[in-house]
């Protein structure tokens, strides 16, 4: 794995466990963030925030997908994918 | 079968099996809690021309008799012109006062839409408010398990729509621009209702309440709720029975917030109120999903995900229907 990739994961988890508002320790990368509650649509909204601040990634409708934003291995393999293209 | 789960769920589960006893009931305790708790002689209403208001406004009319009743009503600048006919005709079919407070100054001195309009110029810089019509909407993938994302939508001139995700900065900056309005009916309500010495009577039902569909502090923001345990097919129910005018039963619920006509439906339920009110019984009853399923024509993998949404609704809005924490 590239150093890169770590320090974007990294950033990312520290984001989604500063900003939930539920016990950030239970939060592992494979954690489903949405469905198990840690955060709801304005959450939703705010990583996306995140995302296009810190790693200059766009949301675009279709990338409104599960496997995009599921968890932290997911949404960190949406952002090469993303900027991969 | 689901394990532990509830059986027996058919489609005329929510039906009023005596509606002129559901009504007394409603009545009775109404008269209790007005009079008995709140020590106040009548009640005040916000009437909008929408089904709740004027079924509320119906009820309290039976409840403290007419002239113990205020319908006030509350136009600002962005209502939609049948409100205030339609509010009308409801007053006059049972005999209630009303009074019109047009709200638009009120609201231009909080800068309510000028708050607003500078947030959604910044997803749209041409937006003009003096030719354009805006609203919000919702985008949602009802197979994916993501929450909803928001989105504001702009009428040009010509008819044109068009639609931009909303970044989280701007779309709070329009919802709290736009709630002066529901904040403002508040605060003229309870000038009239303490002038005559009246309870404010709110208007939200049962699915306004549970799923978190109203201002805090705004149309939340009253003494009682009499319908606020009604599904919404039953308070179309009560309507008939009543009496409320044709027009208003036939009317489309609108969120009458925007300059662009948005119905309930499409901003917020996401489904129709016939089918809502059976999916979010069969919820919180904690019917069988798979029974609920067949009933209603979805797998039970569908139902459990409308489940799974309903919960994350019901909690993340939470906050709206808490009181002032004081126990320190």
């Amino acid at each position: 794995m590239s150093e890169i990739k770590v320090d974007r994961k990294e950033e990312l988890r520290e984001y989604v466990k500063g900003n939930t508002f539920k016990e950030s320790n239970l939060i592992k990368d494979d954690t489903l963030i949405f469905q198990e509650g840690f955060f709801d649509s304005m959450g939703f909204v705010m990583l996306m925030d995140f995302i296009e601040q810190k790693f200059g990634v766009t949301t675009e409708d279709d990338d409104l997908i599960e496997e995009n934003f599921e968890s932290i291995n997911a949404i960190s393999d949406f952002i090469q994918r993303k900027l991969s293209n | 079968m689901s394990q532990g789960k509830k059986t027996g769920f058919h489609k005329d589960i929510l039906k009023l099996q005596n509606i002129e006893e559901t009504i007394n009931a409603i009545l009775k305790k109404l008269r209790e809690d007005v009079h008995g708790k709140l020590k106040r002689h009548g009640g005040v209403i916000g009437i909008s021309g929408g089904i709740d208001s004027s079924v509320t406004m119906a009820l309290a009319a039976k409840a403290f008799g007419s002239d113990n009743v205020l319908g006030v009503l509350l136009p600002e600048k962005d209502s939609s012109s049948d409100s205030e006919k339609l509010a009308l005709e409801l007053a006059a079919k049972f005999n209630v006062k009303t009074i019109t407070e047009n709200i638009t100054g009120a609201l231009s001195g909080f800068k309510c839409y000028e708050r607003r309009d500078e947030a959604v110029k910044n997803v749209f810089p041409e937006y003009d408010p003096a030719t354009y019509k805006m609203k919000i909407g919702i985008k949602t993938n009802p197979s994916s398990k993501l929450p909803p994302v928001f989105s504001v939508i702009i009428i040009t001139p010509d008819g044109e729509e068009k639609s931009k995700k909303l970044h989280a900065k701007d779309y709070m900056q329009i919802v709290a621009a736009s709630n002066f309005k529901q904040r403002s009916r508040m605060s003229m309500l309870y000038y009239h209702a303490e002038r005559l010495h009246y309870a404010v009577i709110g208007t939200p039902n049962k699915h306004e309440v549970d799923q978190g569909f109203f201002v805090k502090y705004g149309d939340g923001g009253a003494d009682v709720m009499p319908i606020g345990n009604l599904y919404k097919t039953q308070v179309y129910e009560i309507a008939r029975y009543l009496g409320v005018p044709q027009g208003i039963i036939d009317r489309t619920p609108t969120t009458d917030t925007y300059s662009a006509e948005q119905t309930q439906e499409e901003f917020f339920y996401q489904f129709p109120f016939e089918i809502m009110d059976l999916l979010w019984f069969a919820f919180e009853n904690s019917y069988d999903p798979v029974e609920v399923g067949k009933v209603m024509g979805h797998s039970e993998e569908d139902i459990l995900h409308i489940f799974d949404n309903f919960k994350r609704k019901n909690l993340t809005t939470e906050y709206l229907r808490m009181s002032p924490i004081r126990d320190y």
